[in-house]
């Protein structure tokens, strides 16, 4: 079974904004809900990349969506793999899969449909600063972004 | 005292429809209070009983009405063996106005005794009380699907099965616990089973002859397959423990154009609200969670699983377990209740009942319970005699429209299904 009619309709949303605000951003799509995934590039403030991976959830809009860093593979500043880290609460990670980085941004209790795969990208990119932050000084991504209250 | 036995009618009324030359017919019995009161069925019990199990043999009376008893008691002896338990014999008729008819003997090693039969009556009969407040036909029609049969979900299903629903989908994965049983309508003859299915039975004890099937399946992961029962239903009640499956819900309910009942406790049940939504013509679910009505009312979580469902990963044990703080039986009580009374008027509308002014007088979309001066209520004024502030034990009603830039019901899709 395919997406509904609504998923449809809301996934053509969700790239109708990231058109405008993350046009690098695409969706390679799938027919079986679960298995579409959008990908682009962000960019921070010093001009680093890093490939993003947003995994459509099959009960979108409903459900947190996940977020990978694809690419570059992502060192804490003492050269330790982030995946090695596994599950983080200072660096915002939750438990990588398939050896590549997950990003902690909503979770389920702060999740609502009228959260948009924009606003979470946003996180994203926020992240991104803290983590440069992060090489830079050694605090932990946590010292930057505060986490939401559970 | 002469001994009790209860039989379903409708079984009787089966035995005796049967054609051929049907002699005995092995049934089951159980027993209680030193095998003074006998529940006696002549086919397996479609729910699970309760007693102390004993044989049962049942015939059918001649076309005279004559049975041998010498003879049969004979039969019955050679047939089983007891093991030291009474065992009842029921002997079946055609009585006046060709209505069953049952008498039943208890035969125990000190010899045979007669016992005063009664029926279990057809459906029929079951809801007399009820008629006048609630159009019992017509509510044995209607189809509900409550998901979610924990200390929320389980007395709803239980109250709807007392006012005469015939048709209940039950739907949870979970499975009673020894924490589950001080806030919950089955007890530790229970514990490990389904929730469902020991629903199920508490709702055949209610109402024999509702149609009760369940799924033990988890909402968010089983989509099209509740979402079929949804379709098919005519009300859906939502108990669950969850945003993420109320959203999935809320979609389902809007899509099938189907009203849902939304109730949830807050933490240690110091209150509660509960939602109605009329798709498309009145807020759904997101519209009220997005609204800001519910900031600052943090669910009661009650159980570890559904904590680790909300909490990320790296979220500590201790954390987790400081916040499983659960509330009485007695807070959930109210909204539990107010979800029935709203089921009711629900599935009556359109049918001229005395649940009608109750409908008039529920206005609003959603309504707020307060249990105990804490949490979100810390700062309510004391009850008192006044009814001009906002108290403890009443509901509010809060006017919410719906809104129109909801990314789930508003403007952004093209059309409304017609559905």
């Amino acid at each position: 079974m395919g997406w509904s009619s609504q998923q449809s309709a809301r996934l053509h949303l969700e790239m109708d904004v990231l058109s405008r605000y993350f046009p690098t951003f695409f969706l390679k799509d799938s027919i079986i809900p679960g298995h579409a995934i959008i990908e682009g590039t962000l960019r921070s403030n010093a001009g680093n990349e890093y490939l993003v991976r947003l995994h459509v959830p099959a009960d979108l809009p409903n459900s947190v969506p996940i977020i990978e860093i694809v690419s570059p593979v992502l060192r804490d500043r003492f050269g330790h793999s982030l995946v090695d880290l596994g599950t983080s609460y200072p660096m915002h990670l939750l438990k990588p899969e398939n050896g590549v980085v997950r990003i902690c941004h909503y979770s389920a209790s702060h999740w609502s449909p009228n959260i948009t795969f924009s606003k979470v990208l946003l996180k994203i990119r926020a992240w991104i600063e803290a983590y440069e932050g992060h090489l830079d000084s050694g605090y932990a991504i946590d010292h930057y972004l505060p986490h939401m209250e559970a | 005292m002469t001994p009790l036995v209860y039989v379903f009618e409708e079984q009787a009324r089966d035995l005796l429809s049967q054609t051929g030359d049907v002699r005995l017919v092995d049934g089951v019995a159980y027993g209680f209070d030193d095998w003074t009161v006998f529940h006696a069925y002549t086919e397996k019990p479609y729910f699970t009983p309760s007693g102390f199990i004993c044989p049962c043999v049942a015939i059918r009376s001649d076309a005279a009405g004559f049975v041998d008893e010498e003879k049969l008691m004979a039969e019955v002896r050679r047939r089983v063996d007891p093991d030291g338990r009474p065992i009842v014999v029921l002997v079946t008729g055609t009585g006046a106005g060709g209505s069953p008819s049952c008498r039943a003997l208890i035969l125990t090693e000190n010899g045979i005794a007669g016992a005063d039969t009664r029926f279990v009556p057809r459906r029929s009969e079951l809801f007399t009380r009820n008629t006048g407040l609630l159009e019992t036909s017509a509510l044995a029609e209607k189809k509900v699907v409550i998901v979610g049969l924990g200390s929320g979900g389980s007395p709803i299903a239980l109250e709807l099965a007392r006012a005469g629903i015939g048709h209940f989908t039950l739907i949870d994965f979970d499975r009673l616990e020894l924490g589950n049983i001080s806030r919950h309508v089955c007890g530790v003859n229970d514990l490990g089973r389904y929730k469902t299915l020991a629903v199920r039975d508490q709702l055949l004890q209610k109402n024999p002859f509702a149609e009760v099937s369940t799924m033990e399946v988890n909402v968010n992961q089983s989509l099209s397959q509740v979402e079929d029962a949804v379709a098919a239903s005519d009300l859906l009640i939502v108990a669950s423990d969850n945003d993420q499956s109320r959203f999935n819900l809320n979609q389902m309910s809007l899509n099938n154009n189907k009203v849902a009942l939304y109730g949830r406790a807050i933490t240690r049940a110091a209150g509660g609200d509960v939602l109605r939504v009329r798709p498309w013509k009145g807020p759904c679910y997101n519209c009220i969670f997005s609204s800001g009505l519910i900031d600052g009312r943090e669910e009661e979580m009650s159980q570890k699983r559904q904590a680790l469902a909300v909490l990320p990963a790296y979220v500590e044990e201790d954390k987790i377990n400081t916040m499983i703080q659960v509330g009485l039986s007695s807070d959930i009580a109210p909204i539990a209740n107010m979800m029935t009374k709203m089921a009711l008027v629900e599935l009556s509308r359109g049918i001229e009942t005395g649940m009608s002014t109750v409908d008039e007088d529920l206005a609003s979309d959603f309504y707020v319970w307060a249990n105990r001066r804490e949490e979100a209520y810390a700062n309510w004024p004391r009850m008192g005699f006044k009814w001009t502030h906002p108290s403890i034990l009443r509901w509010y009603g809060a006017r919410v429209d719906r809104d129109p830039n909801c990314l789930v019901c508003g403007g952004h899709l093209e059309q409304e299904p017609t559905t």
